[in-house]
């Protein structure tokens, strides 16, 4: 979910309004595919985050890079994806209804160890993600796109000047960052539920998550989400689940007013 | 002298480009010719067209009429990625080096366009040949380097783009006189070991005298003097700036 964020405000310098119901929609197919058409796991995943690149390939080339070439573009790009998202939430739930869906955990049964009890699904899903953070950072620093992609996050006239098409790569990165939300989602699915409006909440959280962790900052997004997790898990352990927004957001002034620029602030991809 | 002009081959031919900033006009009907293989310093003041040049052949400021030809081929309509990919490289005075990147990954970005990415060892070798201290700190964060250091990685990323001209803006600027030195003897080095065409814009005459075979002036927008370096001299030059 930040990731997805961290990757579309590094590169394009556009916070994205339309995030949370991006990252609904990759919930949504998969549960499509998952449970309507029958596909199993692993293919109904490949198909909804392939289905989501282009849909992010393709809402970028029709709708936002025409916006980019207009003056003013930061500002009418950030109410377009916000309104878009809100387009978007309503069609998910004309298509879906309302009704809660969930998708089915990837393992059964739990670890235990000692006085804790950790589910076997939670645990794989600590693993997905880390697996992830660790491709993307190869797909970051070894692959020419990934290095496209950092180099117009650093300094878009250097990136002219060596040859990478900003257009191309503000769009790869768009549809990529889509998937990757998309991705989340999904993880995000098989933990808690899903409805059309869950999105605004996932995206408050990727929200602070990013802005905590420093704008633009893979591993600030990294660093900052385990952080919250931490605190979600003993705040609700002592204090009770409803305590946990108020003190993300606590936490979140007291590192804001320490550190303006966030954790890993100033860097950027 | 001139005889040799006859028989080389054009390599960039610029004629009577227009280009503006708003409302602006900064290039009139400027032209300007580069033979293949031989350094060129195009000098004025500061304000008066230079770089807007420098921007206009690489493609990163668009001319508003006129027509540049590279190689035979025009080109001044071809996007900035294309231009790269012909072979010219440019070298802005801001440097434009991607701050969080080490030295290294700054050079193999250098090599992004398609006609570069296959010879991106042999031309990491010549430009550490060249300056053997960016080997040395090849793992450094670019933001770290100091100016000189910055200026001489600036020069090799254009290098590594396998560029036959580079186009160079202010070499000298801000760098003290032991680093100014190595930078114009890296493109001296250039110049006797390669036939890359090389156009160097400078306010700051000396070094770039030196170095050019040919000098034009540039004021207001126009090219309006064009001498072979030998039979101008410093004095002249500045003497033109006012």
């Amino acid at each position: 979910m930040a990731l997805g964020l961290t990757i579309i405000y590094g590169v394009i310098h556009v916070f994205n309004f339309g995030h949370g119901i991006v990252a609904v929609l990759g919930g949504y197919f998969t549960w499509l595919f998952l449970t309507k058409i029958g596909l199993g796991l692993i293919p109904s995943v490949i198909i909804a985050l392939v289905i989501m690149f282009f849909f992010g390939l393709v809402l970028f080339k029709s709708t936002i890079n025409p916006l980019l070439r207009t003056p003013n573009w930061e500002f009418s790009t950030i109410i377009f994806l916000l309104g878009m998202g809100i387009l978007l939430e309503n069609l998910t739930l004309q298509a879906f209804g309302p009704r809660v869906k969930n998708i089915p955990t990837f393992f059964e049964g739990s670890l235990k160890l000692g006085f804790v009890r950790i589910n076997w699904h939670e645990i794989s899903l600590i693993v997905i993600v880390l697996i992830f953070i660790v491709l993307l950072n190869i797909l970051l620093k070894r692959t020419w796109f990934g290095q496209a992609m950092r180099a117009v996050a650093q300094d878009m006239d250097g990136a002219k000047i060596v040859g990478i098409d900003i257009e191309k790569v503000f769009g790869q990165a768009f549809a990529f960052a889509t998937a990757v939300t998309g991705f989340s989602g999904i993880l995000l699915g098989t933990k808690y539920y899903m409805t059309p409006h869950i999105g605004w909440t996932w995206m408050f959280m990727g929200f602070l998550i990013v802005v905590l962790g420093g704008l633009g900052s893979a591993t600030g997004a990294v660093y900052a989400a385990f952080i919250m997790g931490i605190t979600e898990a003993f705040v609700t352990l002592y204090l009770g689940s409803m305590w946990v927004w108020p003190i993300w957001f606590v936490i979140f002034v007291i590192i804001l007013l320490l550190r303006p620029q966030g954790l890993a602030g100033g860097r950027t991809l | 002298m001139n005889d040799k002009y006859a028989t080389a081959t054009t390599a960039l031919d610029i004629q009577k480009v227009d280009s503006f900033y708003g409302e602006l006009q900064v290039l009139r009907k400027a032209s300007l010719k580069l033979h293949e293989g031989e350094v060129v310093a195009l000098f004025g003041p500061n304000g008066h067209g230079k770089s807007t040049l420098l921007k206009v052949i690489s493609g990163i400021h668009p001319a508003v009429s006129g027509s540049i030809k590279y190689m035979g081929a025009e080109i001044a309509k071809t996007s900035s990625q294309k231009i790269v990919e012909l072979g010219i490289a440019y070298i802005p005075e801001a440097r434009n080096l991607f701050p969080d990147m080490t030295v290294l990954e700054n050079l193999r970005l250098g090599a992004y366009n398609r006609r570069a990415r296959g010879m991106v060892g042999e031309n990491l070798e010549y430009v550490f040949a060249l300056f053997p201290h960016l080997e040395e700190r090849k793992d450094q964060i670019a933001i770290t380097l100091s100016g000189g250091e910055s200026r001489m990685l600036a020069v090799s990323r254009g290098l590594m783009s396998g560029a036959s001209l580079l186009l160079i803006d202010e070499p000298s600027i801000g760098l003290s006189p032991i680093t100014k030195k190595t930078v114009f003897g890296a493109i001296e080095k250039i110049k006797n070991e390669t036939d890359i065409t090389v156009l160097i814009v400078e306010q700051e005459v000396d070094n770039a005298l030196k170095l050019a075979e040919r000098v034009y002036l540039l004021k207001r927008g126009q090219v309006f003097l064009e001498k072979v370096a030998d039979e101008i001299s410093k004095a002249e030059i500045e003497k033109a700036y006012f």
